[in-house]
């Protein structure tokens, strides 16, 4: 189960989801997608929820949308904006 | 109260005694006055056990954030009692929806408008054009124009919309600056260039530089939220522009 690590703030303001990472002084910026990919996370979605988000929002096929789902969650877990709670 | 330096005490009232607002004060502060360093250079902020503890080398105080009652052990000099305020202000605006910004901030005809850059954007230089096009060092009001501050403006959000508060806190100009607020007419990412200009900017663009001159230095998730959203309610509120603008005179006023 993925989740979103704890003392992030984040928002979505015009068109753009910002997140800040303050103990870090960083500033991310998703749109598309990795936007919907991060909300969808965010509310506790699983995968099939989100790749159907993507399909609905996007106008893209599911192969497609799973795709772009496991990249950016594998990015975002690199980038230790993500935690796996599983493992 | 003040401990330890008479002179030191009598240099700050005079300094900052014209922004008292003559209300009953939210915060009160035994002030210890001691020699110490200025490293580390950068403040930190923390909220712990409902207390707030503002440290950087040359100052350490813990405010009981319930009371407003506060102990606060400072180097004997206004630099440092400048840097302790600064770092205050910045945390207290933050907390009510407001912030300070580091920018230039210019009134023209009773709007204040905010002009944000990064280091080296002409914050100071064009500070410099607009009070000299006013014959002093910080504008005059009777001509229309007063420059704010070059250096920092502070933000407070009332009665659904933003106004701007003149500060003692400048840059460069070393100013004494004046109480006193004004609406907020807009904002301009600034530029300097061979020519003046007035352009359109993304929401994006200004919420990225927004972010990056608006002065916090805690670290908490809880302020970081607080940022982002007043950071949101400005971009709603206010118009932002991007000003490209020439050094050889304040000729850019008139696109403000």
């Amino acid at each position: 189960m993925l989740r979103i690590k704890r003392d992030l703030a984040y928002r979505r303001i015009a068109e753009e989801l910002f997140i800040v990472d303050a103990a870090k002084s960083e500033l991310h910026e998703l749109n598309g997608p990795a936007a919907v990919i991060w909300e969808g996370i965010a509310s506790g979605k699983n995968g099939p929820g989100i790749i159907s988000d993507i399909v609905s929002e996007f106008e893209v096929d599911e192969k497609t949308a799973r795709a772009d789902l496991a990249e950016f969650t594998e990015e975002l877990l690199r980038q230790g904006l993500l935690t796996n709670a599983n493992s | 109260m003040f401990r330890g330096d008479a002179g030191a005490a009598r240099g700050i009232r005079k300094r900052y005694g014209d922004f008292s607002g003559g209300r009953k004060p939210v915060f009160l502060f035994e002030v210890n006055f001691k020699d110490r360093k200025q490293n580390p250079y950068k403040p930190a902020i923390n909220l712990k056990n409902g207390s707030v503890r503002l440290k950087r080398g040359d100052f350490d105080c813990i405010v009981d954030t319930g009371t407003g009652a506060g102990r606060l052990e400072i180097n004997p000099s206004q630099q440092s009692f400048d840097s302790f305020l600064r770092t205050l202000y910045s945390w207290i605006l933050i907390r009510c929806g407001g912030c300070m910004l580091h920018s230039a901030g210019i009134v023209k005809n009773g709007k204040a408008y905010i002009f944000l850059g990064k280091s080296g954007a002409g914050k100071s230089t064009l500070s410099k054009l607009a009070a000299a096009s006013s014959g002093c060092p910080a504008g005059r009001p009777a001509l229309g124009i007063e420059v704010l501050s070059d250096e920092i403006n502070l933000l407070r959000f009332e009665k659904g919309s933003f106004r701007v508060y003149g500060s003692p806190f400048w840059g460069e100009m070393r100013n004494e600056g004046r109480h006193g607020s004004w609406p907020v007419g807009g904002f301009f990412l600034l530029k300097k260039a061979k020519a003046n200009r007035l352009g359109d900017c993304t929401k994006s663009e200004a919420l990225r530089l927004l972010l990056r001159c608006l002065v916090n230095f805690d670290r908490s998730p809880e302020t970081a939220g607080n940022v982002l959203r007043t950071a949101a309610r400005l971009l709603a509120n206010a118009r932002f522009s991007r000003l490209e603008f020439t050094k050889k005179d304040a000729g850019f006023l008139e696109l403000v």
